[in-house]
């Protein structure tokens, strides 16, 4: 019997892989989608127990060197401030991101031009506009038209609430006359497409039990399945092979058995994040790819951009219920994050205004940094605190430096034996001025809005590594980047790579929907150049 | 070695660790002046720790019997029965020393009042987990958006 032959094998359930499977089931090829993790259960989030705190701490920690899921693979993060986070399920790493939404703006794609930094990107703005809508559509996305820091847009659902915290902050930010605006979010405010409309559980950072979170289990795989896509849970890919002509044949992976097999393809799609995708690349090293697959020119695993993120939190006098509502979505100020010259960095960051800690969370930070006693004092000092604190999140654009990369790890490996990856991540001098900056303007901020006590955190915050982007850059000179405009290898001609490593430079917003925007994008340009998709 | 040393089939501490433990609690965490908050020592810190985070026991009763190790040498008592300042002394000394001293077993106190019912319900709030009921959050005033939109157009084109 002649060994079956998909037209099209993608690597990884996650955002990116998703909406590239759902895009790409309109053609009718057959579409198999293998993923490392298997479906989480909603009825099983920790927000549907009373011990929700302490299992969000537990079995959903961020790091996969801490959470070790059987689905995780190891990262050996000890040589870089930022550790890596992730998750691998079905829906990837949406299953814990908090649904903060901003899109990269029109000056993101052209850094070069602008600001004389980095590259340009081959594609612009206005090429994935169609894209953001599109995505917008399919994940669900609330938001309110208008924001005068991105061009006019429309989400399809109306914003998440402010509650009494947002209006505070909006207060303070309006003292010092700097922009905010409620954040797009991908969180179903009102039901949509049969899911259930948002509750205000808090924890929307441990799986949405009612799911309101855009994830993309309950968003684009669904839609990907009922249109014929096959997706194949708890299966391992170990490597890419490579027949004549330098041409991709599909895959080795591990079955849910732990059985060892081999599924050809007419076209192989990697979509496992900024860290995932280089590992198979660099694993899938051969006689005629030496340095790894798709890597003639150098560049798989280099340019690795963190968002390097800082935080301050400010403490109220009143209380401000600053727990209920969707944990990581509020409201943004965007008044620094274009390029200003009087700065004495480049480029810019997004403050995102976070929900303050649950019961447990404020305590346990309150003991572990001495803001909480133990013995007398400490009911007062935990009520000063607990619901009258606001966090702020500063996510600093990472500019692309060819010595923070991904490599393999020479000992350590997975639960398979495949090589583990290995970071090495120096923070540059720019991204330290702009944490710098961030930071005391943060606290500007907080006190504008009337805190009492003000804490800006030693930043980089280490576990924040969630936005993994840049290792297999796109563009058009082959020397220069690992894919084209449209996501092609340049070396490997079958092989596309459609997650956060093909991203020129990092944007200073959470990625998610620009990382779906370019999935879409590039799924579409495939349809379009099926004739001569490998010419 | 006495009763008061063996540990038993159902506990995981001997009854003298248990004695302190819950001393060490209630230094931790002391019922609140109004009484409306219990003392740590009458949530079940003990059984959350076994069911939560098991591994860290045996650590847990050799500090516990470095208390009374301490006490013994300074008062020639168990820590259990020192009074009330000279325990807070007692523990406020090795802490200067060895700031970490009891730290995971605070942890894991607030960990577990935190969640217990009474503790919540004097914070105001239901005893119950967030879904499916969820939390009611004001819109908030989007009025307050004025003085942004009066600024015009941020972004910059390209």
């Amino acid at each position: 019997m002649a060994e079956d032959v998909v037209d099209v094998l993608i690597v990884g359930a996650g955002a990116s892989g998703a909406a590239a499977a759902w895009s790409l089931a309109e053609t009718r090829m057959r579409v198999v989608c293998l993923e490392q993790g298997g479906w989480m259960d909603p009825a099983r989030y920790p927000s549907t127990g009373r011990d929700w705190e302490m299992r969000q701490a537990r079995e959903f920690q961020t790091s996969p060197n801490l959470r070790r899921r059987a689905a995780d693979y190891p990262v050996k993060d000890a040589d870089s401030p930022i550790a890596i986070l992730n998750f691998n399920a079905v829906g990837g790493s949406t299953i814990l991101y908090s649904a903060h939404f901003p899109r990269f703006h029109p000056s993101d794609f052209r850094v070069r031009s602008l600001d004389a930094v980095a590259d340009d990107w081959p594609i612009d703005y206005a090429v994935l506009e169609p894209f953001f809508a599109a995505n917008d559509r399919n994940v669900g996305v609330a938001g309110l038209a208008g924001d005068p820091a991105i061009p006019a847009h429309q989400p399809p659902l109306p914003p998440v609430p402010l509650g009494r915290m947002g209006e505070t902050m909006g207060r303070g930010f309006n003292k010092l006359g700097w922009h905010w605006w409620p954040s797009d979010s991908a969180i179903a405010t009102r039901s949509y497409n049969g899911r259930g409309q948002c509750l205000n559980l808090g924890p929307c950072n441990a799986g949405c039990a009612q799911g309101a979170k855009s994830s993309a289990d309950i968003t684009y795989w669904p839609m990907a399945q009922r249109a014929g896509v096959e997706l194949r849970t708890h299966c391992r890919v170990r490597e890419i092979t490579v027949g004549e002509r330098d041409m991709a044949t599909g895959v080795v992976y591990f079955d849910a058995d732990g059985v060892e097999r081999h599924q050809r393809a007419e076209v192989v799609v990697l979509a496992c994040n900024g860290v995932g995708t280089p590992r198979l690349l660099l694993n899938a090293a051969s006689a005629r790819f030496p340095d790894g697959l798709a890597n003639r020119s150098g560049l798989v695993g280099r340019n690795l951009m963190l968002h390097p993120w800082g935080h301050v939190a400010g403490v109220f006098d009143e209380p401000l219920e600053s727990h209920f509502g969707p944990q990581g979505c509020c409201i943004l100020s965007q008044e620094f994050y274009e390029t200003e010259p009087q700065r004495d960095f480049v480029r810019g960051y997004n403050m995102q205004i976070t929900r303050g800690g649950a019961p447990v969370a404020t305590a346990r930070a309150g003991i572990a940094g001495g803001a909480i006693p133990w013995g007398a004092g400490h009911h007062e000092a935990f009520e000063r605190i607990y619901d009258r604190t606001i966090h702020l999140g500063i996510c600093c654009e990472d500019l692309p430096e060819e010595r923070n990369r991904v490599t393999l790890d020479a000992e350590l490996t997975d639960s398979h034996g495949i090589p583990a990856p290995k970071i090495d991540y120096v923070l540059s001098e720019n991204s330290r001025r702009m944490l710098d900056h961030g930071l005391e303007k943060g606290a500007e901020a907080m006190r504008a809005a009337g805190a009492r006590e003000v804490h800006p955190t030693p930043s980089p915050i280490r576990m924040a590594g969630w936005h993994l982007l840049g290792t297999a850059r796109m563009g058009t000179d082959p020397e220069r980047s690992v894919v084209n405009e449209w996501g092609r290898s340049h070396d490997v001609r079958n092989l596309f790579i459609v997650d956060g490593s093909v991203f020129v430079t990092s944007g200073g917003v959470n990625p998610t929907t620009t990382i779906q925007a370019v999935a879409l994008y590039i799924a579409d340009s495939m349809k379009k150049n099926l004739a001569n998709l490998f010419d | 070695m006495g009763r008061e040393d063996l540990i038993g089939t159902d506990h995981p501490l001997t009854e003298r660790q248990r004695r302190t433990l819950a001393v060490a609690l209630d230094l931790i965490v002391p019922a609140s002046e109004d009484g409306r908050k219990p003392s740590a020592a009458e949530v079940d810190v003990l059984g959350y720790i076994r069911s939560a985070e098991p591994e860290t026991l045996s650590a847990l009763g050799e500090q516990l019997d470095r208390l009374d190790a301490e006490a013994k040498a300074r008062h020639g008592s168990d820590f259990a029965p020192l009074a009330a300042a000279s325990r807070q002394t007692l523990v406020d000394d090795i802490r200067a020393r060895e700031p970490r001293f009891l730290g995971t077993l605070a942890l894991q106190t607030v960990a577990c009042y935190y969640q217990d019912d009474r503790v919540l319900q004097a914070l105001g709030m239901e005893a119950r987990p967030p879904f499916p009921k969820g939390f009611d959050v004001p819109a908030g005033d989007l009025s307050l958006l004025d003085p942004v939109l009066q600024r015009g157009k941020l972004y910059r084109e390209a």
